[in-house]
């Protein structure tokens, strides 16, 4: 009997340590229904480097204000003031530099670092 | 005790200290165990304390949200033509097993059905959906309301009762009036752009072909389906247009004419004076057939007359 109590008190201890490897590393809750806020912070770019891209297209601040909105940041200049200072700093992405050069200063955050991106003729 | 009894004792102990581990340890209560404690380890995991949410990817957004997010990434493939791109973002939209691009069409399909479509913003981005899908050869309801948006609109009469003031009062007593006012109804037109849907456009289908790469083939057709030669077709791109008639190539048909695209310039089609410009941008993207040869997007048009 005591053998048997030890046995299973090993295999609870060892199934225990295991399934919480299992339900945290290889198969964790997976959330959905998330939002936008929760999105990783290199969506959350991708997002607004797209929102600029349309913004091109139509010009429309207001429009590109609302679908930022989605992304539930305090400010919206702030935030897409920052995204282009990052990729900027970062030196990535460059193709989609200009466009969100163009979205910050619309939303009147033009800062010196953008000023070599900025380029007039892609302002609708 | 005697020296046996003492020895058998002995040989007793020995044998059980000696064991081997295998031999001491209760299989069964260590697989019941283990069964208990994964099931523990699990609960725990999962509902007592799960991993925090962090680095949320799209397709694990609201319906809603995803929705605009798809929108948004068909937006900016207006822009950019960027097909790799786009399909890099949408696959991260689509649940898993799930085809991109008819998620796309589907998804379309299911905003055209909301008020998503009611600001010009919104009919935008639908259009944008519906050019990237349909460069796939995917199709959705969303299709078919464009095709009903984009109707030209009959010629609005109103008819208005105009009301007749009542003549003002004078000092002197007038003698009463030979007729009663009366409301008199007119027609009150609303100007509208003249109708210019001779030629309907009734087909734009894509195809990836080596030879016959970057093409846009416009057939024109009247009501029966007979090709009509010599009717003026134009394309216009953000930094001019170009017109070509058809039946230049009669060893294709009288109704057959075509133009070759530049790579990543959006085109849009129309009849000059005879037909509505196409909603629908055709877009000089890049495209593998299926044996993997390159080519660029081609495009076949077919207007027909409605009358």
């Amino acid at each position: 009997m005591l053998r048997f109590l030890t046995s299973l008190l090993i295999g609870i201890l060892v199934g225990f340590v295991l399934g919480l490897y299992l339900g945290w590393v290889p198969f964790p809750v997976e959330y959905v229904n998330s939002p936008a806020s929760a999105l990783a912070q290199s969506y959350k770019d991708d997002y607004t480097v797209m929102i600029a891209n349309a913004w091109l297209q139509d010009g429309d601040t207001e429009l590109a204000l609302t679908r930022l909105r989605l992304l539930e940041v305090e400010n919206i200049p702030q935030h897409v003031q920052d995204v282009t200072e990052r990729y900027i700093s970062g030196s990535v992405f460059i193709d989609e530099i200009p466009a969100l050069v163009a979205l910050s200063e619309a939303l009147g955050r033009l800062t010196p670092i953008m000023i070599p991106y900025r380029q007039a003729e892609i302002t609708p | 005790m005697t020296y046996d009894n003492e020895q058998n004792e002995l040989a007793s102990h020995s044998r059980y200290r000696h064991r081997p581990l295998w031999r001491r340890v209760s299989w069964s209560g260590v697989l019941v165990g283990m069964a208990i404690g994964l099931a523990i380890g699990l609960y725990r995991a999962w509902y007592v304390n799960p991993v925090v949410e962090f680095d949320t990817e799209p397709w694990q957004l609201t319906e809603s949200i995803r929705q605009e997010y798809m929108a948004t990434i068909a937006l900016s493939f207006g822009y950019n033509s960027d097909l790799t791109k786009a399909l890099e973002r949408l696959l991260e939209t689509a649940p898993r097993q799930v085809d991109p691009f008819q998620d796309l069409a589907d998804t379309a399909c299911e905003l055209t059905q909301t008020g998503y479509v009611a600001t010009n913003g919104g009919l935008k981005a639908i259009r944008s959906m519906k050019t990237l899908y349909q460069l796939q050869g995917r199709t959705g309801c969303a299709d078919t309301f464009i095709q009903l948006e984009i109707q030209p609109t009959a010629l609005v009469q109103i008819e208005l009762p105009t009301p007749t003031a009542l003549p003002p009062a004078t000092k002197t007593p007038t003698p009463p009036p030979l007729a009663v006012p009366t409301s008199t109804p007119f027609t009150f037109v609303v100007p509208t752009a003249v109708p210019q849907n001779q030629y309907v456009l009734v087909n734009v289908a894509t195809y990836c072909n080596p030879s016959l790469s970057g093409l846009i083939e416009v057939y024109v057709q009247d009501i029966d389906g007979e090709g009509v030669p010599g009717q003026r077709v134009r394309v216009r791109w953000a930094e001019g247009e170009d017109t070509f008639y058809t039946g230049l190539k009669p060893e294709k048909g009288w109704a057959y004419a075509d133009f070759t695209m530049t790579v990543g310039e959006a085109y849009t089609l129309d009849m000059p004076e005879r037909s509505e410009p196409s909603t629908q941008e055709l877009v000089a993207t890049p495209c593998t057939t299926e044996e993997g040869a390159a080519a660029i997007t081609s495009y076949r048009a077919i207007y027909r007359s409605n009358s």
